[in-house]
């Protein structure tokens, strides 16, 4: 954790040193930034609680059977509706993934869940339908659900063979 | 933000029901130490998250994106357009209307569904928050084994569509395009 957040740190610093040479506007993307922080603080905090509560919550013969690298192609199919169903923005988000992780489940199931959430997520729908239109949402979700199952079959052949 | 306010805090009042009759409230408070452990030992990543997500926002304007896409066509245009997607700042409200207007710029479907999957796959303004909060390992996992899906996807349209510029190119002869009321 403490090596993330150097990297990050890095990169931050990084950024602001371009954006003050190319655009001088770097005060603005601090104050951007901070904007969003405290905007979206409150659905943090109650991410991070409901994080914690689903750690606790979910019994360990459930992620056994259907989360973990022993589940196998189950946890890829119940990741990926299950990132399509956690209808909720980044920061509500990882932090339950973290916590589904954090039991014990396997990687095919995190990267599914993942990519679930990313192409299939049920919060994007409103604004898709309501620009595009329910006949191009339908199609893109159906399109992209081999994506998801695609994604988590690879990340658990690579869990079973390099990543042991 | 409202409705992901209110997903949240419902969620977690069901739960928090559930979790007392399940195992009372010695298991709520062992979830809640929890929680605050994670929240002390993620603060400073997110401050540097949310330092990042600033940058970034004022670094990439929607003009530079938009030169990018107008610039190439075939393969590269759909290597352009799923990293423009990516870098492009900005939720589904800002995105989709962006995505929108390259009908009226007469640009290509599979430029367009390039972007959106490219959006939705690389999300740069997304990656430090999937790196502070799950971990950078599984971060850069994912996005090792999600690269090629907006590179696939546009060579596919390419394929299916050509230069065809429409928002749903499926669409047969006299049927309703829905998006039509939002570029009148």
């Amino acid at each position: 954790m403490t090596q993330t957040t150097i990297i990050l740190s890095i990169a931050a610093i990084i950024l602001i040193v371009i954006n003050s040479k190319k655009t001088g506007k770097q005060y603005e993307g601090l104050k951007l930034g901070l904007t969003q922080f405290l905007q979206t603080a409150p659905i943090i905090l109650g991410a991070f609680i409901l994080a914690g509560i689903i750690e606790v919550l979910i019994p360990r013969e459930f992620v056994q059977n259907w989360l973990s690298r022993e589940a196998g192609l189950k946890g890829i199919v119940l990741g990926t509706f299950g990132g399509m169903l956690l209808a909720m923005g980044p920061y509500a988000f990882y932090p339950i993934v973290a916590s589904i992780m954090a039991s014990g489940a396997g990687l095919g199931t995190i990267i599914s869940i993942i990519t679930g959430w990313v192409l299939l997520g049920l919060s994007k729908f409103p604004y898709e339908t309501g620009f595009f239109g329910v006949k191009f949402t339908v199609k893109k979700l159906i399109f992209s659900i081999p994506f998801c199952f695609l994604a988590g079959l690879i990340a658990y052949i690579l869990e079973l063979t390099i990543l042991t | 933000m409202k409705q992901s306010l209110i997903v949240i805090y419902g969620s977690l009042a069901i739960l928090i029901i559930i979790v007392y009759f399940v195992g009372g409230s010695a298991i709520i408070l062992e979830g809640l130490n929890i929680s605050i452990v994670t929240m002390y030992k993620s603060f400073l990543m997110l401050v540097a998250s949310f330092i990042i997500i600033g940058q970034l926002n004022v670094l990439l304007s929607k003009d530079a994106i938009e030169k990018w896409l107008q610039k190439f066509s075939g393969i590269k245009a759909i290597i352009v357009s799923a990293i423009a997607g990516g870098l492009f700042p900005g939720g589904p409200y800002i995105y989709y209307p962006f995505v929108l207007s390259f009908r009226e710029k007469k640009l290509p479907f599979y430029i367009l569904i390039t972007f959106i999957f490219g959006k939705q796959v690389y999300d740069l303004s997304r990656l430090p928050m999937e790196a502070s909060l799950v971990s950078p390992e599984i971060a850069l996992i994912r996005h090792l084994i999600t690269f090629p899906i907006p590179i696939i996807v546009g060579l596919l349209a390419l394929r299916l569509y050509g230069s065809t510029v429409s928002i749903n190119p499926t669409l047969k002869a006299g049927e309703n395009d829905d998006s039509d009321n939002y570029n009148s």
